[in-house]
């Protein structure tokens, strides 16, 4: 693939280009899922394609095709030439690229069990036992159990001399049980919402999951959510749980702490952020127990792999340290804003016909000093709340709302009554800094997101959040209509 | 642009005599962002999928693809044959469609829009950013165009295939504290007011510099056309799919026939002419009938698809989306259809209340009163004594969009169009007592 990728670098060279890279990507893609007894999809997807970046007079121009041939990557290197010579019309300064080293390399995503080597009928048995279980009873009205996974072969090349050859892989799996009755309806899944649990791992995540084990469970707390009481109004604690907290970091820290959104260069899609340069080093961000780890290294992670597609290196960095705001996810066009010389490595693109973007890193909180236990125990008034079920923020990642599928009351530190339709709302820095008690590494658990929605045209990007329960003081929770 | 037809054909060929039903997509695309009044992203793309659905014996699979070559084809098939042979066989699984004659629609493709060069998307980007740099204000947004084309055949003799092109031109402006959007999109480039955007945009972020708190709870609003197209939106998906419904997770489920909102609401699914005019037929190459889901706020109907329309004894309305899928049939088209007021005199009418520009990052919190929540964005206004009196922060609404639509006073004159999730055309409404939970910074 180096041999046809040269093509566009040897143009990029002819015509000077400030900087060129192509990247080829051959993906495989194949999803299952099982609805109401019956197969809700069962998709096995193969692309191949190519992009190419060049910037030129200090200006971008990016244009991909999925035509194979040598004649299409002149075409395609010259048109995105010619875009960059366009966007040169409209600029007021010459982007200039961190300095990264070049590299010739090949890495990949570790697995023991390839998924794509697991028979579909093992994988669809699976499926079918799941849904099974969740319909035992009549007032499920829709179940879906479903398994993804996919894997990216990926061949970039840059004119600065990186031949970086990855090959990245993700497995993901969970299901979902809605349950009506009586003008109401209630939904619980597992292992988390939105597609379930997905890593950077082969079949082996989908063994460890226990799928079937926990079916019942999910069924009954469906079902009793129908006839649970609402979530109380008011100003309570709040105690945060596994996927909704990922989702929690994901959207107030994660995206906010996004450079080119800082910078507001997505101000007409998402928004721009309230985290700007000036307050780096400085900004009391959270409480002095919350540190928030950027890690492209982190085994599992959905965004974890040798090199982002700026062809930098993967690394570890700080976000949050002791609560001070300390890092952005950055790339290489705008690290030196904040005088980084170099870039985090935070630049990825979603399959080979999109422009990488900056994107969040896996973005985890570090584990605290104390047991899950101990801060239930130490909880006189407060709510649990579980798995998310909607979110929303504001466009500087100020003002959020989030909705879960499942709460408790905890009462004199006693976890008690299950209470139905549980939300939370809160101003991002004021939330953080309530932040005080985070669970030992012992319930500390990787979450994947695995479609984070970003830039125009729309790209998609997974990465992971790591956490322990965390309890927030005096949150307000019970917002309806 | 591949050859659809000869790849449909050499599909079916390969299938032999297992049925075999095939979509082809093929996008050339581009777009041009600007932010903080430069280029700052500019990319085009040309991209095919292929995708295979095969039904034999109550199995059913797919395989999807991107290289039409007869080694990546094989290698589908093969996959796929196999698939199929693991299989428990399903006898509720419904067979392909037969053909049923689908009326083309030519009126959407336009040539020149499609293909627009990147010197011709940035003349007017230029153009907005020299007005913006001239009255310290910044730009951002996006100009894209490009043209898609579909087919779906299958082995029984459906041959469906329809091609549009599409522009759209969105532009938001930061003036100070002070923040404006507006946006237009068309099939025909040349349909575009590229000044009228300009203008629009730049004044609403003038006239929001230095925006006043106000305290959440319920206000009158006046909805601007976006923002009534988010709500219609979200209620157009979790209410009128036959899926939905017939699982009692609809705000319709058996209120088809009665008064669910305001008289003054009518809401059309409508793919076949107006201003949410696309695709004349579904993924299952059945033509989209024209559905009125709501009638002067009585709910008359559902959109189906094959599936969900045995179940309900009746014809499928042509809204199924590939299947197999979990979602069920969607309204793609959606159209609320117009009043006779205008903003200004909606606002003329109002003693106190919200104007609201646009809604952001909405979601839904329940499905059987469609409750929402969302942030107002890009120009939010309070409206005293018949007049807009000043601008002020941003609020949160969490807010029933079935309660909010029995509570509507009046349905704009003006409807515009937006693409989301498909396409949607609203005009603006007002509403009373809308409930806003929260506050923001700015």
């Amino acid at each position: 693939m180096f041999t046809f990728a040269n093509k566009a670098i040897e143009i990029a060279d002819k015509h000077k280009a400030d900087f060129g890279d192509i990247r080829i990507i051959e993906a495989r893609r194949q999803t299952l899922s099982v609805k109401q007894g019956e197969i809700g999809a069962l998709n096995d997807t193969v692309t191949l394609g190519f992009g190419v970046r060049i910037l030129f007079d200090g200006a971008w121009g990016f244009a991909s095709s999925d035509v194979m041939t040598s004649g299409e990557i002149e075409r395609v290197t010259k048109l995105a030439l010619n875009i960059a010579k366009a966007s040169a019309t409209l600029k007021n300064k010459k982007v200039r690229l961190a300095h990264e080293p070049p590299y010739r390399d090949f890495w990949q995503t570790p697995f023991i069990t390839d998924p794509f080597a697991v028979a579909i009928e093992k994988k669809l048995d699976l499926l079918f036992a799941v849904d099974k279980v969740l319909r035992k009873d009549a007032k499920i009205k829709s179940a879906i159990s479903s398994m993804d996974f996919i894997r990216e072969h990926q061949w970039h090349m840059t004119t600065e001399g990186s031949r970086i050859e990855q090959v990245l892989l993700s497995s993901g799996a969970g299901y979902v049980c809605h349950a009506v009755d009586k003008g109401e309806a209630q939904t619980r899944s597992y292992p988390s919402t939105h597609g379930g649990q997905t890593l950077s791992m082969g079949y082996e995540l989908i063994e460890s999951l226990d799928l079937p084990g926990n079916a019942e469970r999910v069924r009954g707390e469906a079902v009793a959510l129908l006839t649970a009481p609402a979530c109380p109004r008011g100003r309570k604690d709040l105690i945060i749980y596994g996927n909704q907290l990922a989702l929690q970091i994901h959207e107030s820290v994660g995206h906010a702490c996004e450079l080119d959104r800082v910078l507001g260069y997505e101000e007409s899609y998402a928004g721009s952020s309230f985290a700007t340069t000036e307050k780096l080093g400085n900004f009391r961000y959270a409480s002095p127990i919350v540190n928030l780890v950027a890690d492209a290294t982190l085994p599992g992670g959905l965004a974890t792999a040798g090199y982002d597609d700026d062809a930098v290196k993967a690394q570890r960095w700080h976000i949050v340290k002791e609560g001070i705001l300390s890092g952005y996810m950055t790339n290489r066009e705008f690290a030196g804003r904040i005088n980084k010389d170099r870039s985090w490595g935070s630049c990825r693109a979603d399959g080979y016909n999109n422009i990488p973007i900056t994107r969040i890193c896996n973005l985890s909180l570090m584990p605290g000093a104390v047991s899950e236990e101990d801060i239930i125990n130490d909880t006189k008034d407060g709510v649990i709340m579980e798995n998310n079920r909607s979110w929303s923020i504001d466009q500087r990642r100020l003002n959020f709302q989030f909705g879960c599928e499942i709460g408790w009351l905890v009462k004199n530190g006693k976890k008690t009554k299950m209470i139905k339709n549980p939300t939370y709302q809160g101003i991002t820095s004021e939330f953080w800094n309530s932040c005080d008690a985070i669970a030992d590494e012992n319930s500390w658990r990787l979450w994947g997101v695995a479609n984070c929605g970003k830039g125009q045209p729309s790209q998609t990007a997974m990465m992971c959040h790591g956490n322990s329960p965390s309890r927030f003081r005096k949150v307000k929770i019970g917002v309806t209509a | 642009m591949h050859d659809h037809r000869t790849i449909c054909e050499r599909i079916l060929r390969l299938a032999g005599r297992c049925p075999a039903e095939v979509i082809i997509t093929s996008t050339d695309s581009a777009l041009t962002r600007f932010a903080d009044n430069v280029i700052s992203q500019n990319v085009a793309d040309t991209a095919t999928g292929i995708s295979v659905r095969l039904i034999d014996n109550g199995r059913v699979t797919r395989f999807t693809l991107n290289q039409p070559s007869e080694t990546a084809l094989k290698t589908g098939f093969l996959r796929a044959l196999e698939t199929l042979k693991t299989q428990k066989r399903d006898p509720r699984l419904m067979p392909l469609s037969k053909p049923v004659p689908v009326k083309e629609n030519k009126k959407l493709f336009f040539p020149g829009t499609a293909e627009l060069s990147p010197a011709e998307r940035a003349a007017p980007v230029g153009a907005l950013i020299k007005k913006c740099e001239k009255t310290g204000a910044t730009a951002c947004g996006t100009y894209e165009n490009g043209a898609t084309a579909i087919t779906v055949a299958n082995t029984y003799g459906v041959r469906a295939f329809h091609k549009e092109s599409y522009a759209m031109y969105s532009v938001t402006v930061r003036n100070g504290n002070g923040s404006g959007w507006a946006e237009s999109p068309a099939s025909d480039a040349r349909e575009i007011d590229f000044d009228r955007v300009d203008r629009t945009a730049m004044e609403k972020a003038l006239l929001s510099r230095n925006p006043r708190s106000v305290k959440p709870g319920h206000y009158t609003v006046i909805l601007e056309p976006a923002a009534a197209a988010d709500l219609i939106l979200f209620m157009g998906i979790y209410g009128f799919g036959a899926q939905f419904y017939q699982e009692g997770q609809s705000f319709v489920t058996g209120k088809l026939g009665k008064k669910v909102m305001s008289e003054k609401i009518t809401i059309e699914d409508n793919a076949l002419d107006g201003l949410s005019a696309g695709m004349p037929f579904d993924y299952e190459g059945m033509p989209r009938r024209k559905v009125t889901l709501i009638e002067n706020g009585v709910a008359r109907a559902l959109v189906h698809d094959r599936k969900t329309a045995a179940l309900a004894g009746i014809k499928t309305t042509g809204h199924a989306l590939p299947s197999p899928n979990t979602f069920g049939p969607i309204p793609t088209n959606l159209t609320l259809t117009k009043g006779g007021s205008s903003i200004e005199e909606m606002i003329k009418n109002t003693e106190k209340g919200i104007l609201v520009t646009n809604f952001h990052y909405t979601n839904l919190l329940k499905p059987l009163t469609v409750e929402m929540t969302g942030m107002t964005r890009n120009g939010t206004f309070m409206i005293e004594n018949g007049r807009v009196a000043y601008p002020i922060k941003n609020l949160r609404f969490t807010e029933s969009a079935v309660e909010a639509f029995n509570k509507v006073e009046a349905v704009g004159d003006k409807p515009q169009a937006y693409i989301s999730w498909g396409r949607v055309s609203a005009p603006a409404l007002k509403i009373r007592d809308f409930n806003f939970s929260s506050s923001t910074e700015f």
